[in-house]
């Protein structure tokens, strides 16, 4: 039987431990080097810190594993900014990955640099079989995994997870109708941006026969408020709407953006009595929980914890909800430079 | 490096049929994973008891090795402790080792 070099290299990462689960590209030297030439990095640039671990996180290891995710050295400039904003401390990197909620790292990719790239932002969005997608998805699910676990030595503790945590990148519509997704987190409106939030498994929110803007902001609105959603402990994460062009088209005749988030903050709301009775409402709550008896309770504690991203193929009425992880308390937005 | 030719309509798989023409070798592959960096160590340099004791962990060979160290050391009028200590985790600091 003929045997591969680069087969058994493989095989050895895997064996030591140096993979998601799926076969990785070797990290040989020479394509971190290359991978770190294009993020604009030196080797032993500290790129993050986890403090309370007493780890240090260099360019090396950021590159490394962009190259074993299987990403092109011209998303360079993006995985930088990726890298930066998954190792902030406000993203809580390590809590996302040993959380018993079993998080995903959801990555937004918006502005030119969709196009620019080729990122897949029609048709499957929420799991485009591109290799810009997959491989950009993965490099984050990766760096939580090899960065969030105390070199080796914390455990991840997801009850179920979600299939996101193998790659969960979304890239938005180059045009839209409200906006790029970036311009909700401050950034201006032609630049390219990539935002991360950890989050659980997207919910589908469907409806086909409704023909005004309400109708489809009614069904989300429900969606946001099923008795299982996290959110109703604390609200601390909140939910990122995805609208592909036939819901979009409904919706933004009747509504600007501000004025969906309003009317969903306004109609996702549930009795706080029921929650109790369902045993999703502390009996004897806390004070940051904010219950109040007999009032109907929003999931979301302020409006601005819900965000849309346009993206999806036609031919189908579908939208989604994705829910934030309840310690999901920082979105990050870190423009692509 | 790995050649790609196509034999049938592009984008339908599998249309490529890939080739393997050679493979890398010996080159080293970067470590992926941060690990912790250990908490700093203090070492006296002038030790306050002239006594050596001897911590043994299970290296390969290590307790023929330290019982030559014993005997090289007596030689030279150094006082070695008789019994070798033994730890069962080189990596981790241990405090709870009998004083020398």
């Amino acid at each position: 039987m003929t045997t591969y070099a680069t087969l058994e290299d493989i095989e050895n990462c895997m064996n030591n431990g140096w993979t998601d689960g799926l076969p990785v590209i070797p990290p040989y030297g020479s394509l971190v080097d290359a991978m770190l030439e294009a993020m604009g990095w030196q080797a032993h640039d500290v790129v993050g810190e986890i403090p309370s671990q007493n780890i240090v996180i260099r360019a090396e290891k950021a590159a490394a594993t962009a190259v074993m995710a299987g990403c092109k050295v011209e998303y360079g400039a993006l995985l930088r900014a990726l890298t930066e904003a998954v190792l902030d401390p406000a993203f809580n990197l390590s809590g996302v990955e040993v959380t018993t909620g079993g998080a995903a790292v959801l990555v937004i990719v918006s502005g030119p640099v969709v196009e620019d790239l080729g990122f897949e932002h029609g048709s499957n969005a929420l799991g485009a079989n591109c290799r810009a997608n997959a491989t950009v998805g993965r490099f984050a699910q990766m760096m939580r995994y090899f960065c969030g676990r105390g070199g080796g030595v914390l455990q991840s503790h997801g009850t179920i997870g979600h299939p996101g945590r193998i790659s969960f990148c979304v890239a938005e519509h180059p045009h839209t109708e409200w906006g790029a997704y970036h311009t909700q987190h401050g950034l201006p409106e032609g630049v390219s941006a990539v935002t991360v939030m950890s989050t659980e498994g997207p919910n589908s929110s469907n409806n086909h026969y409704g023909d005004t803007g309400a109708q489809v902001l009614d069904t989300i609105a429900d969606c946001l408020c099923h008795f299982g959603q996290t959110a109703w402990y604390y609200r601390s994460g909140g939910f990122v709407v995805v609208i592909p062009p036939d819901h979009m088209a409904l919706v933004a005749r009747d509504f600007s953006r501000a004025q969906a988030v309003e009317y969903i903050y306004a109609q996702a709301r549930r009795q706080t009595d029921d929650l109790e009775k369902v045993g999703r409402i502390a009996k004897a709550p806390i004070a940051f929980a904010e219950v109040v008896p007999g009032e109907l309770r929003s999931p979301l504690k302020n409006p601005q914890q819900l965000t849309f991203v346009e993206c999806g193929g036609t031919g189908g009425r579908f939208s989604a909800v994705i829910p934030r992880w309840v310690g999901s308390t920082h979105a990050v937005c870190k423009q692509i430079v | 490096m790995t050649q790609a030719s196509s034999h049938g309509p592009s984008g339908n798989p599998p249309a490529k049929q890939l080739v393997s023409c050679g493979d890398v070798s010996c080159e080293l592959m970067v470590d992926p994973i941060p690990r912790p960096t250990p908490d700093p160590i203090t070492i006296t340099l002038k030790p306050r008891v002239a006594r050596v004791t001897f911590v043994d962990h299970h290296k390969p060979n290590s307790r023929l090795v330290m019982k030559y160290a014993q005997a090289v050391l007596r030689d030279r009028g150094i006082e070695v402790r008789d019994d070798i200590l033994i730890k069962d985790d080189a990596s981790v600091r241990d405090r709870g080792l009998p004083p020398p």
